[in-house]
């Protein structure tokens, strides 16, 4: 039955979280920018409550929660800061690769680093994009078998966690006559001889995300390594990044939220021409425009987590909807602020032009905006999802992963 | 209770009965309806027939403000009509708007008189509906030539005169109002009053003095019968003031607030209907992009039409789930004007684009009655009256903005 309500249990992670993002996180927005990085204390305390590992199978020492939790934490730390999101650790896009591409063993292996007593300071990366498109179809990082597992050559571009991860998830192009068809994902101890990460990046928004590029020269994994993705790779690769975006667009209703708040506060207490400027109706109806933007977008996201976590076959195309809507919102939220805060929405007093750097950065965190509306668009037209397409490679719209 | 976007047994199978019904007997008819500018009685009383029968599954007609025909509430469970209307609205929305707002029941003069009718009012003015084999209708009279988006400004005047009130003035714009037995019209004691001057009346069909003025001929929803009522000395009996005297001693506004909350449980079933149309124009244009185009044309021309076609549905996802939650809203009975305005806002505007996205992906193909896409062409004219009626989006940003900045004033 349809409802709207969450159950105690979500409720308490919800409240926990909310407490934490609004003690801990917002009222150090500012510090966490300038030293891109919480302090090693809060990292702690995140993973103490667990918050980086909520999804995580139990059996590899997680909560084993569904996504529809995942989501709302993930709102509730962004609602408090989206680098957050970022900087408290944990094994960010690593998680949602390994758990739809890697077999029980693998789940255990990889994934209980980050949930062991100590794996506070571990953090997981998922090496994906290239800063230059191959000649042909594919990637240009390949992994060759050599008889003792896998020799991996190539260089990885906007790593998020690239130079600070415990374990990469490294995508490489085992079969270079198969094109997009023919890749292959490995797991890359941090520590592993030839993994060189390149300096850390600035980037627009989400300071304290600690995103560089990533050379692998020569490295060399075993093979037990691959993650094999089940009798589908393509599929299942679809469904690791899927779900990593969806968690992206529950951060993206969280900074739309908060922008939407400050908004609605700033409009009620700022007056002009002898009134609040609330009360002019062309500041009112964009607010009251934006409020339905961020609802209507936590419901489709809500919407592909619970269906995701009840359906043994998870629509993309939904998930894909979702992760585009709550991208608008956060876009269009970030900007309003700005807008209606006018002046003050330009200078860095305010917290507003700060939302409105998030907000972009966090669409292109995932999935771009262009290969959702593909998802969508195949699934409806009943044509075969299209690797080429659909993954966020160099030759259109590459993102942070 | 939990998140949870799944339907109960209940709600699918009627789902998937009222979807049936509305592509195999409600498409068909649709354009010939459009026509004639009426609805097939044959038909609606086919449909009233099929809802009495289901009656006990969450009847078609408690979508319009009948008696509740969903699940029972109980102390454990609360009641779920109003979620049960969205899934049912939705597909006849997607059959045909003007059919469903034809359709027998009270309508809109239902919510008022449920919330605000004495027992004995209840009982009198829903009764006529108990027969499946009578088509009755129920009607609501608020707009007037000089009030529409200003409610407070409404000039029809009540007098009371001994037993009896005596109303004078002219309605517009009224759905079903020339064919209903009833008819809930607002009048004010003293236009200098404002809000506190309004009264609700039950106006019966035949009364001296009630007649039917001009029969509208509009852009779209062509065969949904719109009629401006006129009121000349019309002599209505006192037990017909709605809630009885007694309501007005206790609350000056009763009045005003008996037009004003038949909004909360209607807008997010107008949103939800129009999110029906916006459907059917979204699946039309997808079908004829599907059929119609090479899709291995070089991938930057289609892209284009692609993500039209991804925005036009997670728009409409978008405001279905908005229209989900303040029906969710209203079954729990938490407070949800803001939400059912919300609801009504996303839920007009993402139809009328998508009903206007359609068109342009179909080309003029578009743009003539008679040809295989006339359907798209006759939902371009319906939708755009969900962004109007029930309160303008306009209107609806008012409310919005109201629950987001206390004391708003001349606004």
């Amino acid at each position: 039955m349809i409802s709207f309500g969450l159950d105690e249990e979500q409720q308490l992670i919800q409240d926990n979280v909310r407490k934490f993002a609004e003690e801990r996180l917002w009222p150090r927005i500012r510090e966490t920018e300038a030293a891109r990085e919480l302090p090693a204390a809060l990292v702690e305390e995140a993973h103490g409550l667990g918050l980086r590992t909520l999804s995580v199978p139990e059996q590899a020492g997680g909560q084993g929660l569904g996504l529809v939790t995942a989501c709302l934490v993930e709102e509730q730390l962004a609602w408090g800061d989206a680098s957050a999101c970022y900087a408290l650790g944990g094994a960010g896009a690593l998680v949602s690769l390994v758990v739809e591409l890697g077999d029980a063993g693998q789940h255990l292996d990889v994934l209980s680093r980050f949930t062991a007593d100590d794996g506070a300071g571990r953090r997981g990366a998922l090496a994906f994009g290239e800063s230059s498109p191959a000649a042909a179809a594919g990637m240009r990082t390949t992994a060759e078998e050599t008889g003792m597992g896998w020799l991996i050559e190539g260089d990885k571009a906007f790593v998020v966690n690239g130079g600070v991860a415990d374990r990469y998830v490294v995508v490489a192009q085992v079969d270079p006559s198969r094109g997009w068809d023919g890749l292959g994902a490995f797991v890359v101890p941090g520590d592993a001889r030839g993994v060189s990460p390149g300096s850390r990046r600035r980037s627009l928004g989400l300071d304290a995300a600690h995103i560089a590029d990533v050379s692998f020269d020569g490295v060399r994994v075993p093979e037990t390594a691959r993650l094999a993705g089940g009798d589908d790779f393509g599929g299942a690769l679809l469904r690791g990044l899927a779900r990593h975006s969806l968690l992206t667009a529950a951060r993206c209703v969280g900074v739309a939220q908060r922008a939407f708040e400050l908004t609605r506060d700033y409009c009620a207490e700022r007056t002009a021409f002898g009134k609040p400027i609330g009360h002019f109706q062309a500041v009112a109806f964009d607010v009251a425009d934006r409020l339905i933007d961020v609802e209507g977008a936590r419901w489709m996201v809500w919407k592909a987590a619970a269906d995701w976590d009840t359906s043994s076959a998870p629509r993309l195309g939904d998930v894909a909807s979702a992760c585009a809507h709550a991208s608008e919102a956060a876009l269009r939220c970030g900007d309003t602020a700005v807008q209606l805060h006018g002046g003050a929405g330009f200078v860095r007093d305010f917290a507003v032009e700060k939302l409105f750097r998030d907000a972009r950065q966090l669409s292109l965190m995932a999935t771009s905006a262009e290969a959702l509306g593909q998802i969508v668009a195949e699934e409806e037209l009943g044509r075969p999802h299209d690797l080429a397409a659909l993954l966020p490679t160099t030759d259109i719209q590459p993102v942070c992963l | 209770m939990g998140i949870d976007f799944t339907l109960s047994d209940r709600q699918r199978t009627l789902r998937d009965l009222v979807r049936t019904f509305a592509a195999s007997i409600v498409r068909p008819i649709s354009l010939q309806a459009d026509r004639d500018k009426q609805v097939p009685e044959d038909l609606l009383l086919k449909i009233q027939m099929m809802g009495a029968s289901m009656a006990s599954m969450g009847g078609v007609r408690a979508e319009l403000g009948g008696d509740d025909g969903g699940e029972a509430p109980t102390d454990k469970k609360p009641k779920s009509t109003n979620r049960t209307v969205m899934i049912a609205a939705e597909e006849m929305g997607w059959g045909d708007a003007s059919v469903l707002l034809s359709l027998p029941g009270p309508g809109l003069g239902g919510p008022p008189v449920r919330s605000h009718g004495t027992a004995e009012q209840k009982k009198r003015f829903f009764s006529i509906f108990d027969d499946p084999t009578q088509l009755r209708w129920g009607s609501y009279g608020l707009t007037e030539p000089g009030a529409g988006s200003d409610v407070a400004a409404i000039q029809t005047t009540c007098r009371r005169d001994g037993d009896s009130w005596v109303l004078n003035g002219t309605k517009c714009y009224i759905t079903n109002g020339a064919r209903a037995s009833w008819v809930v019209i607002f009048a004010t004691v003293d236009p200098s009053l404002g809000r506190a001057g309004h009264r609700a009346f039950v106006v019966e069909q035949g009364t001296p003095g009630f007649s039917v003025g001009k029969i509208e001929d509009k852009l779209g929803l062509r065969a949904s019968q719109t009629v401006e009522l006129v009121l000349e000395d019309c002599r209505v009996p006192a037990d017909n003031l709605l809630g009885g005297d007694e309501r007005y001693a206790e609350r000056a506004k009763a009045g005003f607030m008996a037009a004003m909350q038949t909004f909360d449980s209607t807008r997010p079933m107008v949103g939800i209907i129009a999110v029906g149309i916006g459907r059917a124009a979204y699946e039309h244009a997808r079908d004829f992009v599907r059929d119609r185009y090479i899709l291995t044309r070089p991938v930057p021309r289609y892209r284009v039409i692609a993500d039209r076609l991804a925005q036009m549905k997670r728009r409409l996802d978008a405001a279905r789930l908005l229209c989900w939650r303040a029906a969710w809203m209203a079954d729990l009975g938490i407070p949800n004007s803001r939400e059912a305005s919300m609801a009504k806002a996303a839920g007009a505007q993402a139809a009328v684009s998508a009903c206007t996205e359609a068109i342009d992906i179909v080309g003029a193909h578009g743009l003539f009655e008679d040809g295989e896409h006339a359907l798209l062409c006759k939902w371009f004219r319906d939708i755009k009256v969900f962004d109007i009626f029930e309160g303008t989006g306009q209107i609806q940003r008012i409310v919005i903005s109201k629950r987001l900045f206390e004391g708003l004033r001349g606004f």
